[in-house]
């Protein structure tokens, strides 16, 4: 951490602890996403800090036995300072882009809020510069029904065009939240045909239908996270050796490892836990693929194919 | 980190904000106590590197003379309404939203930046909350190795120098744009005198800034328009494909349904708009026997050959 980070941080400080009289030490380090012990080094340099003169009634006090015995911080004499520093480009824009996100995101009952708190910070920063964010959000109908059976905590049935198995379903399920991964947004939900965790990209779902049905206790659910994959019990390890035309998958599926091949080409480890997937994904890259292990990975593609010349008369 | 040096850099903050004229270099030397003892050199140097440290927090640090008629007696002061975060308040729903849209970023840096506007809005009284809205979890990444530079580069209409495609390029960036899961940067490519859309993951190399900031315009009008016609979009050729029914929904979703007697039973027929044969034959073959293409005949002869590249791994 150097010396700017903390001056930073004590600018904001001074004004909060105005904000908030007798303020808990750890709830303020969570605050500023500080240890306690760095909130106390904080504190110790406001102490030296006040108007210039530096004698006893200029500097900013501090109760540091309170913060010692009792873990409350308690400021004063510090009415120079009693409001933070203008934002930063930065962190206006990270705010900004943040709340544009949110905003392709949320339910038509979180939107209104969403804009205006946006158009909020716009005001105070003046000019923003162009970012823009399109996340794969869906219908804003799908949104709102699963908003809606979220908050009054009942199970839906989808209407599900899902990639990986090449046809449309209709799983009944228990839904808890609507989270984005790699830029596209996800209902993540128990599935009673599953009996497990599941996510269903909102952009394929067609439709939503309300049930009567109260969602049961299924636990918290799992955090996915782009690897989400990895902590699947029934997720078998693919390595395939791929030409330079194939190496755009790695731009699109969480990998295991990456290792560059002579010739531009490169072999990737993946982890799978739907056998569809695999094949689907084999088929697509085709002639890009040279090698596959373990070789029976491929055997259910090879099929597929072999079915498919048929019919081609091939 | 230095608990002195933080000390000394808040007394010069405090000390200038209390100013209400320009203070002449000698009098804050005097006033503040880490500048006593230092040598002249010393006190010039710690006092220039202290004002930058300040401005490149955001502090507004002006330089200016009290006189017109001695207008090299420099001085310092920070004016207050420049300083100060101005008036802001939110209600309920509004915070609620903005402690979910403290969650957003997948990313240390720009989370970083979150955190500290946050902890600014804190500071000025506002209360975020997001255990209100339960049901919504919102994540965007920047992983993207050159993403930082060019994220700066947007910010502060900065020229950036990169490669891409293996060309060196010098471009002006105008518009950041997440899509689809990854970044993509629409700019102006000073080295091409042209228009150009660039995937932020397939720059290669360190971008570097170049010159000042501010240093050109960006142009007026709908940016995301220009983006759009960009972005290679499907279309301009036509193919006919039989589809197992019930099978394909995604794909049946973006094609047209088509009256011709499909050549198998359970199969109906339909058109759909492609940009070029390389990726629709993956597409087409992805789904095996359940669909089958038709025409064009390029197409078909395409798609055969990629099904006969993995039938044959079966014979190996």
């Amino acid at each position: 951490m150097t010396s700017a980070d903390q001056v930073a941080r004590l600018l904001a400080l001074v004004p909060y602890l105005q904000q908030h009289p007798d303020a808990d030490l750890d709830q303020t380090a969570a605050v500023f996403g500080i240890a306690p012990a760095q909130l106390i080094a904080d504190l110790n340099v406001l102490w030296f800090c006040g108007l210039p003169g530096g004698t006893m009634g200029d500097l900013i006090e501090v109760d540091m036995d309170a913060v010692e015995n009792e873990g409350r911080i308690r400021l004063s004499n510090a009415d120079f300072l009693s409001r933070p520093l203008r934002f930063t480009m930065d962190e206006a824009m990270s705010l900004v882009v943040a709340l544009r996100a949110l905003a392709e995101l949320a339910d038509s009952g979180l939107r209104p809020a969403v804009r205006s708190a946006l158009a909020k910070i716009e005001a105070v920063v003046g000019a923003t510069p162009r970012v823009g964010v399109l996340l794969a959000a869906g219908e804003a109908s799908v949104r709102d029904a699963i908003a809606a059976a979220i908050d009054s905590r009942v199970a839906v049935e989808l209407e599900y065009h899902g990639p990986s198995r090449g046809v449309a379903t209709t799983p009944l399920v228990d839904p808890v939240r609507v989270s984005v991964r790699d830029g596209y947004s996800y209902l993540d939900a128990w599935s009673y045909e599953r009996d497990a965790w599941r996510s269903y990209r909102l952009d394929r779902i067609v439709a939503v239908r309300s049930t009567d049905r109260a969602v049961a206790d299924h636990g918290e659910p799992p955090v996915f996270t782009a690897g989400w994959l990895d902590h699947r019990p029934d997720a078998v390890e693919v390595t395939l050796d791929l030409g330079p035309d194939g190496r755009w998958i790695t731009e699109y599926y969480p990998m295991r490892s990456v290792t560059p091949l002579r010739g531009g080409g490169v072999r990737v480890t993946l982890l799978v836990a739907d056998p569809v997937w695999l094949r689907r994904l084999l088929l697509r890259l085709g002639r890009a693929v040279r090698r596959v292990q373990p070789p029976e990975a491929a055997e259910s593609a090879v099929a597929a194919a072999t079915d498919a010349l048929s019919r081609y008369g091939a | 980190m230095s608990a002195r040096k933080s000390e000394r850099i808040m007394n010069l903050a405090i000390c200038l904000l209390m100013a209400r004229r320009f203070l002449p270099r000698e009098q804050i030397r005097a006033a503040i106590e880490g500048y006593h003892g230092l040598s002249d050199g010393a006190f010039e140097r710690t006092f220039e590197r202290d004002k930058e440290e300040l401005r490149a927090l955001g502090v507004p640090v002006e330089t200016g003379s009290n006189s017109p008629l001695f207008p090299d007696d420099i001085g310092y002061r920070i004016s207050r309404d420049d300083f100060e975060l101005p008036p802001i308040e939110f209600d309920a729903a509004e915070t609620a939203a903005l402690g979910l849209a403290s969650t957003v970023w997948d990313s240390a840096r720009l989370a970083d930046d979150t955190v500290r506007a946050m902890s600014k809005l804190r500071a000025a009284g506002v209360q975020p909350d997001s255990d209100r809205v339960a049901g919504l979890a919102p994540r965007m990444g920047a992983h993207e190795p050159a993403f930082d530079a060019l994220w700066q580069a947007t910010l502060t209409r900065t020229r950036v120098r990169f490669t891409y495609r293996a060309l060196d390029r010098t471009v002006e960036p105008w518009l950041l744009a997440y899509r689809r899961g990854a970044w993509y940067l629409l700019a102006f490519d000073t080295t091409r005198g042209e228009e150009r859309l660039f995937k932020v993951s397939r720059v290669t190399g360190e971008p570097r800034l170049v010159g000042q900031a501010r240093a050109y315009d960006v142009p007026e009008g709908d940016l995301e328009a220009r983006l759009a016609n960009l972005e290679p979009v499907p279309g301009g050729k036509e193919a006919r494909v039989a589809i197992a029914d019930g099978a394909a929904p995604d794909l049946r979703r973006r094609a047209r349904p088509d009256a011709t007697p499909a050549p198998f039973p359970g199969y109906s027929c339909y058109r759909l708009d492609y940009a070029d044969v390389a990726s629709l034959t993956g597409d087409l073959a992805a789904y095996g026997p359940q669909v089958i293409a038709l025409a064009p005949a390029a197409l078909r002869r395409s798609v055969i050959a990629q099904l006969k590249a993995v039938a044959g791994w079966g014979a190996a």
